[in-house]
């Protein structure tokens, strides 16, 4: 009503588009700032629908180490791809500055790869000195059943 | 110039929300999908390099340990017991809380402090897929345990 034109004025042509350069202009904000949060490191099918993780923010701290096992025999730590020898001693480099609450290694491996490898790289954590890993897993939303994928 | 009032009509005295909306909802849907990504790990603890010196006739067995073991076969077992396999862990999680709570009556204390003892170790075979025992994990840490250690040295095939 009272944005109609006024009597005797022409009808307005031309399409309004200031809403759309809004909306635009805070999409490109918004991935801005969360395209850095999606490329964390590899993908990797980490066990889903779990029940009782814990909620952990430090992992996709930039300084936490994240040791991923996409496949058997494929290592990678952060988004670096590495042979098994190199793990250990970036391990040690990573972790020397870091109290002893923080001194925490994540393992994020596949749901397929098999035991042994993961317990190899166990391995080469604990001969780094360190008694703790954070095994990664996607927890399970509240509510709608999320139905778990073959495994 | 065109949107301004008609020459003789009055100022229109209200704001157009529209456009707050827009954004805002937009905002809205964009936290809903980020929301989940929220990452989350099951902490576990892993016994340090064994040292070939060491002396381990002194040690005594600890009465309340407990051994979470997987076969190859997927079945379980609780120490000695058996307790279902890896895509039934309901057994396991029950037998564990029973425990704990029987413990929490009975007074068994972690030597030296005041907490019940809920250490679990977990055991299981090299060829085994990750996934299955990350099951058992989750069961385990379901049903209260803290810490859950994993065994890595002598470990069957």
């Amino acid at each position: 009503m009272g944005m109609a034109a006024g009597g005797g004025e022409d009808l307005q042509s031309d399409i309004n588009v200031t809403p759309m350069v809004d909306i635009m202009l805070v999409l490109l904000i918004i991935f801005m700032v969360v395209t850095p949060f999606l490329q964390q490191g590899v993908t990797v099918a980490i066990p889903r629908d779990m029940n009782s993780p814990d909620v952990d923010p430090a992992i996709i701290k930039e300084s936490s180490v994240v040791i991923s096992i996409p496949n058997d025999g494929e290592f990678y730590i952060g988004k670096d791809k590495m042979v098994k020898a190199e793990l250990g001693p970036r391990i040690k480099k990573m972790t020397e500055n870091k109290s002893d609450a923080e001194r925490i290694v994540y393992v994020k491996s596949g749901v397929g790869v098999s035991y042994g490898t993961v317990v190899e790289i166990i391995n080469v954590i604990r001969q780094q000195g360190i008694d703790k890993i954070g095994l990664v897993a996607d927890k399970k939303k509240k509510g709608g059943a999320v139905p778990a994928p073959a495994a | 110039m065109s949107m301004g009032p008609a020459a003789g009509e009055e100022a229109v005295p209200f704001i157009n929300v529209t456009p707050l909306i827009d954004v805002l909802l937009v905002l809205l849907i964009i936290f809903m999908v980020v929301t989940p990504l929220k990452p989350s790990r099951f902490e576990a603890k892993i016994p340090s390099e064994p040292d070939p010196n060491q002396d381990l006739s002194q040690l005594k067995p600890n009465p309340l340990t407990l051994v979470v073991t997987i076969f190859g076969d997927f079945k379980l077992k609780l120490n000695q017991d058996d307790m279902g396999s890896t895509n039934d862990t309901g057994a396991l999680s029950s037998r564990l809380v029973g425990l704990f709570e029987e413990r929490k009556r009975s007074g068994a204390f972690r030597t030296g402090t005041q907490d019940v003892e809920k250490t679990v170790f977990v055991k299981a075979p090299r060829s085994i897929k990750y996934g299955e025992v990350v099951k058992v994990i989750d069961a385990i840490k379901g049903a209260g345990a803290n810490p859950v250690g994993l065994q890595v040295d002598d470990l069957a095939q």
